[in-house]
């Protein structure tokens, strides 16, 4: 590589005011909007606890476990609770309920009942939790006396054994396996909207650097602009002035995307997670995928700058779309209908990576994800070089 | 006696079945101007993009500097320069890293290349718009960039591809004035335009091409004496009635060495075989029919007419 070559290949990609707004500032601008719009969405979304009325018209086993249920569903201290509980006498109920301080309120007896002042999102989800806590209930029961009928004479007759203890021992054992269960979700976040937009951002960003790359490469090939046909002429080695021009490109893109990931901690504080030097390692490889996305298309394509540029956006927007940009569910659509497509999909990949260290932890499917970037960098530039290694043309 | 530069022998180029280049040799003599003349298509583009080994070749050995062209011939590469029919020049670079880029392609050392670079700015005449970008150039300053770029680095061989395309007088006179100084300093230059007053100017031999074949080579007096072409005389004349104008017709028509003559509008046009012997005649008949003349121009033949000769076409159509 000569310096001469590489210092104004550099020049040239950071003086170009175009390219420098559509690949530094367009996601940065984008990403504005993400945070506009997003996190708005998650906050005017959070789930609101209904309002709930307990009678309690009977008081045993069954009425009891049913209450506890619902406190659990219902408890102050878990701000993802779905009730705020309220125990009420009847005709306290039915006053709330008139005068719409309640949704509904339950009465609990042998047949538990739902009573509702209107039909609405809220006391549908009432009827439906509680038509869920009586099949459980009806469930633990038929454990509950298939237990007894297995017990043993002594058992039997032990005084001390009784159904409640019994019924009260599977609930335990139940809950003891949902805490297990709960330890083995080592998940350090929730699933976030934004962060998947955010994802993809980054996926789009890197995929859309390869630009510079194009660029860079389109300027050196004497078939493809007249400077190139100037810097053919030259007695510099070609393959000296494409190693120069690609590490300018890949330095700009570099930049660019470090620019983007650092203002959406900094300005949008978008919080990646614990594993920023996962995220750094994946921001260098899925940039160099871009690249070599960029390189590939300005080599094998004869087509005008312009068109080329085209082609590479569209494609960048397209993958991005099949990743989830435009809507989460589309990555799932196609995870599920044709896994083949996001398997070969860079932006996929790019996300995909980000996924896996962000909500698993999950260090096996990131270095998959990486060394399948890494692959289609190098069959593209592999491509790339095979044709970039002929120096005349039939035409130009 | 004077070495060949260049040395093509044979040159063939097709593009699918059609031919671009065929079977051109000719020789380029060290320190000569040689123009590759013809219309535009004619083949002169390729020739060049084909000597420099941009192109492909079907036929043919191309020798520059007595070595074999080939795409690696980085020593034979280092002596070029050329300056392309399109200008070629990045935008966000400024005259003078524009000429600098271009230059350290070929020239390592710093400080040789900035003496270089000043050399190319004062021999085309832009001294004063060193950081200007091109965008804030004309057209014709462009088009002095454009050769500054191609020419810095003070190659012995130089290929101008059509220059002067789209460019004021101005800009024109200053980029001829240039080469003709380039070869003062002793380079030797492949010079191909439509346009043959330039030619005429700058050329010591000339190659005139038509459908990729030479038509015609040589000095310009060889070339012109093989189109057998003559002289031609237009006298203006106003408020001539035609009944004088036949008689006058006649007159001329008859006088030894006349080819042919006629009225255009108030013009008349002589086309003889040599002008200076009957102009004396002329001006006698003029006198007995007592007729005054506006003005009296006598032209050589032109390049133009040659090649109107050889191909039955102009050389701009």
């Amino acid at each position: 590589m000569r310096l001469h070559h590489f210092k104004y290949a550099l020049k040239i990609l950071i003086k170009n005011k175009m390219l420098i707004f559509w690949t530094f500032a367009f996601p940065i601008i984008l990403g504005i909007f993400f945070h506009m719009a997003f996190s708005n969405i998650e906050t005017s979304e959070k789930f609101q606890a209904i309002e709930v009325g307990v009678v309690t018209n009977e008081e045993n086993m069954m009425t009891k476990s049913m209450k506890a249920a619902l406190e659990m569903l219902g408890n102050e201290d878990d701000e993802n609770a779905i009730f705020h509980l309220h125990d009420l006498s009847l005709e306290n109920a039915e006053e709330s309920l008139k005068n719409k301080k309640i949704t509904a309120y339950i009465l609990l007896q042998e047949k538990p009942k739902v009573v509702i002042h209107s039909n609405s999102i809220e006391s549908t989800i009432t009827k439906q939790v509680m038509e869920q806590i009586v099949e459980n209930q009806s469930i633990l029961m038929n454990i509950a006396e298939e237990k007894m009928a297995e017990m043993s004479k002594e058992e039997f007759s032990n005084p001390e054994v009784t159904y409640d203890k019994i019924y009260q021992k599977i609930i335990e054992e139940i809950n003891l396996q949902r805490q297990n269960t709960n330890t083995i979700d080592k998940s350090p976040k929730k699933l976030s909207y934004t962060m998947i937009e955010f994802y993809t951002l980054l996926a789009m960003s890197a995929l859309y650097g390869g630009i510079f790359g194009l660029i860079s490469i389109n300027q050196i090939l004497a078939n493809m602009s007249s400077k190139g046909k100037r810097v053919a002429v030259s007695p510099e080695p070609k393959k000296k002035l494409v190693i120069g021009s690609v590490i300018a490109s890949y330095l700009v893109q570099l930049v660019g995307i470090f620019l983007l990931f650092f203002f959406t901690i900094f300005v949008l504080h978008v919080d990646y997670g614990e594993n920023i030097p996962g995220i750094v390692l994946l921001l260098f490889v899925s940039s160099l995928t871009g690249l070599s996305l960029g390189v590939f298309i300005a080599t094998i394509s004869k087509a005008s700058e312009n068109t080329k540029t085209g082609i590479l956006i569209s494609l960048t927007m397209f993958t991005c779309f099949l990743s989830g940009m435009m809507g989460v569910s589309m990555k799932y659509i196609v995870d599920s209908n044709i896994p083949f497509i996001n398997q070969i999909n860079p932006a996929s990949r790019i996300t995909d990576g980000f996924y896996s260290l962000y909500y698993n932890n999950d260090f096996s499917r990131y270095f998959e994800n990486i060394f399948s970037l890494l692959l289609i960098a190098i069959i593209l530039i592999g491509i790339s070089v095979h044709t970039l290694r002929r120096q005349q043309y039939d035409s130009i | 006696m004077t070495k060949n530069i260049i040395e093509v022998k044979n040159l063939t180029k097709k593009y699918k079945e059609n031919i671009a280049v065929d079977h051109l040799s000719f020789e380029v003599k060290e320190g000569e101007i040689l123009g590759l003349l013809g219309p535009n298509g004619c083949g002169k583009s390729t020739t060049i993009n084909c000597l420099l080994s941009l192109l492909t070749i079907n036929e043919g050995e191309i020798k520059i500097f007595d070595k074999k062209m080939t795409p690696n011939a980085y020593d034979i590469k280092q002596k070029i320069g050329v300056v392309f029919q399109d200008v070629a020049l990045f935008d966000e670079l400024t005259v003078i890293e524009n000429i600098d880029y271009f230059c350290g392609l070929y020239i390592k050392e710093k400080e040789k290349r900035k003496k270089c670079i000043e050399d190319a700015c004062k021999l085309v005449g832009l001294e004063d718009y060193k950081k200007y970008y091109p965008k804030q150039l004309s057209g014709g300053l462009l088009r002095r960039l454009n050769i500054a770029c191609g020419i810095a680095h003070k190659p012995s061989l130089i290929f101008f591809d059509e220059p002067t395309v789209a460019v004021d007088p101005q800009s024109r006179n200053h980029i001829l004035d240039g080469i003709k100084r380039l070869r003062e300093e002793g380079a030797t230059i492949i010079y191909t335009t439509h346009y043959m007053e330039e030619v005429e100017l700058l050329c010591d031999r000339i190659i005139i091409m038509d459908q990729g074949k030479i038509i015609a080579s040589g000095t310009m007096d060889e070339v012109k004496a093989l189109a057998h072409n003559h002289e031609k005389i237009s006298v203006q004349i106003m408020n001539l009635e035609e009944e004088t104008k036949e008689k006058l017709l006649k007159k001329i028509q008859k006088l030894q060495g006349v080819i042919a003559a006629s009225f255009e509008n108030h013009t008349l046009l002589i086309t003889a075989e040599n002008g200076t012997e009957i102009l004396e005649t002329l001006m006698d008949r003029l006198k007995d029919f007592n007729i005054s003349y506006q003005h009296i121009l006598m032209m050589p033949p032109t390049l133009n007419d040659v090649f109107l000769e050889l191909t039955g076409k102009e050389l701009r159509d």
